[in-house]
């Protein structure tokens, strides 16, 4: 306790009095832990905490999970994905509420069991997220999957969508936390680029709230300074270089390519997508699923909510017809969404 | 021939059901008034009465700490004890699903008569009807429970200044239910808290200052906070770090996306006290083996709305989830 008021204390000694200073987060664990720990209520009125697209589950393309939808209805297919990605509303509802083929997995490795026991069906595993889960679907493809086993894949970068958020002027973003699970997969070394190409103090932070606050110090205190650097608050767990290991898997299997972010559009080479020669995996290929243009959710602003131009309690649905039970929009549906976190965790309606 | 498993005969009210009451029911509920058989006892007058009826649906009907029978009366008896009351005569009445091991039945008859019999209280009447495999769940039981009035308490008496106490640890029985159903590969030791609460609660009715109680069952701690809150018109300011959480309840929340003080106790009170009397109340609480890890959690403030000052010394709100995290958890 005395070491989160002295924590706090700082912040307020550094934060400047003219300007606010927005920092962002890009991890809905990091938002979580803001959230709960009623970080927000600690910090002096010119720094803001702004949730950036820290959730895998919000920009998931509306294409992506229709596919998945599809798929779920054929007679010989079972489609497996994670909890949340059930619950996502596109226009013609979500994966659950068409009431298909599909079975809720925690992690990759429980796809092959399904697979293993489902000889006659087609198993697709509709894998998203961004590297934290890219990397332990590659680690399965290398142990080697069965016949019966396809990948449906819609998996994003996040270092790639924060340069899209550094150039957009009306995001203003002052600096970033990285986030701590991703970069033990990318190393710290990938958000060099932000301090150096852009001129904003990047600090790599883990996931209590004193780790958090720390960061937060270290952002300000390189403001002050005047600095824009690179910084890791999560050594023990990240490496400059990141987990070779896991990166080599991915771009084994997998390559950059554009893809659709929920509400976004299309970013370049801001997603993973099977190499060619890995076709005969791919669902995408086997299935030879369409790209369906996404319409937009009426009165939703997910796509706002993620970039960091508004807060959820900017959003006229947020709290009313859209909550965690009857979500709207895929920022409600994840216990990652920034409009779940908040809705959870006790704000109430602006 | 010795009867194995509930049938549909058992409920039509014929010679089926007489050898079920008479072989299950009131081998274990042994108490005279029931013992009558009429179609309503006749009970000693109160002089004020308190009345309450709860349903169990609770799914798995066994779980670590406790089963459905337990949690019937305890449930129960809860009720009217925190109404100010002293708890004193239960009906029961069971809906069974065709083809129950009659061995279950009476274990949880017997679970029932224990707890009756811990609590101090008499199951008076009871009722049973079967229904066709599959229309119902093992068993239901619905109970009602009739107590004396001593306290009155409300929440309108409620004021600024006063303390708010839980009697123990938070949040035992959601965590215990859920993995009963074995739904996440977990090993964990945590038991349902569930229990008659009456010995603890009744001797703080002797306290000028004792205010409002309730038993924090389905939505937890912070669904009672809030709705005191809301029918007092006052507020209440929790701590964080005070309220009792057991390190396993903890970890497992912070796995499953729980949080633990919403999730259901079927063995702990929330109690408002005036600050006077606070010392007396903690000193009585912690004379029981159940209240032995009461502590104040926060005090009554006056504006509105529930406000969780967190371990770290930030806050915020805490406001009414939507619908509880789990479903038939008692």
């Amino acid at each position: 306790m005395e070491k989160i008021k002295e924590l706090v204390n700082l912040i307020h000694s550094l934060a400047p009095e003219d300007r606010k200073i927005k920092i962002m987060n890009v991890c809905g664990s990091h938002e979580h832990t803001i959230a709960y720990s009623g970080l927000r209520s600690l910090m002096p009125e010119t720094v803001e905490l702004v949730p950036g697209p820290g959730c895998p589950v919000c920009v998931c393309s509306e294409s992506d999970v229709i596919n998945a939808i599809n798929l779920s209805k054929r007679p010989d297919v079972i489609l497996c994905t994670y909890g949340d990605m059930l619950r996502v509303p596109t226009r013609i509802g979500s994966i659950r509420s068409n009431g298909g083929n599909y079975k809720m997995v925690s992690a990759p490795h429980e796809v092959l069991k399904i697979a293993e026991e489902n000889l006659d069906k087609k198993v697709v595993f509709f894998s998203i997220g961004f590297e934290t889960t890219t990397a332990p679907t590659a680690a399965l493809i290398e142990t080697g999957i069965p016949e019966n086993l396809f990948i449906l894949t819609s998996q994003k970068l996040t270092p790639e969508i924060m340069e899209v958020l550094v150039k957009d002027s009306e995001v203003g973003v002052d600096a970033f936390v990285a986030p701590g699970h991703v970069s033990a997969i990318v190393g710290s070394n990938a958000w060099r680029v932000f301090p150096e190409k852009y001129g904003i103090p990047t600090v790599v932070a883990g996931f209590e709230p004193e780790n958090l606050l720390l960061a937060f110090v270290r952002i300000l205190y390189q403001i002050k300074e005047g600095k824009a650097e690179l910084e890791n608050v999560y050594k023990g767990v990240v490496r400059p270089e990141g987990n070779r290991r896991a990166q080599e898997l991915m771009y084994k299997y997998f390559e950059k390519a554009d893809v659709n972010w929920r509400g976004i559009g299309n970013i370049p080479k801001s997603g993973l997508e099977f190499r060619p020669e890995y076709a005969h995996l791919n669902a995408k290929a086997v299935f030879n699923l369409p790209e369906i243009k996404e319409e937009k959710i009426p009165g939703c602003i997910c796509d706002r909510v993620v970039l960091g131009k508004a807060y959820p309690t900017d959003c006229k649905l947020f709290g009313t017809a859209c909550t965690p039970r009857n979500p709207k929009g895929p920022c409600m549906v994840s216990l990652e969404g920034a409009c779940n976190i908040w809705f959870r965790s006790g704000v109430k309606t602006a | 021939m010795k009867m194995e498993k509930v049938e549909i005969g058992h409920g039509s009210g014929g010679k089926l059901t007489r050898e079920l009451i008479e072989e299950v029911f009131l081998k274990y509920f042994n108490f005279p008034e029931l013992h009558t058989l009429q179609d309503a006892t006749y009970l000693p007058g109160i002089s004020r009465i308190a009345v309450t009826t709860d349903s169990y649906v609770v799914r798995p009907l066994f779980f670590p700490g406790g089963d459905i029978g337990k949690l019937s009366i305890s449930g129960t008896v809860n009720d009217l004890t925190v109404s100010g009351a002293l708890p004193r005569y239960i009906t029961a009445g069971f809906i069974v699903e065709e083809g129950l091991p009659i061995e279950t039945l009476e274990r949880i008859v017997s679970s029932m008569a224990e707890t009756a019999k811990t609590a101090g209280v008499k199951i008076v009447a009871g009722d049973t009807k079967v229904v066709e495999k599959g229309k119902c769940d093992g068993i239901y039981i619905n109970t009602a429970g009739v107590g004396e009035v001593v306290r009155e308490l409300s929440p309108k008496l409620i004021k600024p200044g006063d303390s708010v106490i839980v009697t123990g640890f938070v949040g035992d029985h959601g965590v215990a239910i859920s993995l009963a159903r074995e739904e996440f590969d977990v090993e964990t030791p945590v038991e349902s808290d569930c229990a008659p609460l009456n010995s603890l609660l009744t001797p703080l009715f002797k306290l000028p200052g004792l205010r409002f109680m309730r038993d924090p069952t389905r939505g937890g701690l912070a669904t009672v906070l809030v709705e005191l809150s809301d029918s007092s018109g006052f507020g209440v300011r929790v701590y964080e770090d005070r309220v009792p959480v057991r390190e396993e309840v903890r970890f497992i929340c912070d796995m499953l996306g729980y949080d633990p003080l919403y999730l259901a106790n079927e063995g702990k009170a929330v109690i408002v006290v005036s600050p006077e009397d606070t010392d007396e109340a903690l000193e009585i609480l912690h004379s029981n083996p159940l209240g032995k890890d009461a502590s104040v959690i926060g005090e009554v403030v006056s504006d509105p709305g529930v406000t969780l000052v967190t371990s770290i010394g930030g806050v915020r709100r805490l406001e009414l989830l939507e619908e509880d995290p789990l479903p038939r958890i008692c």
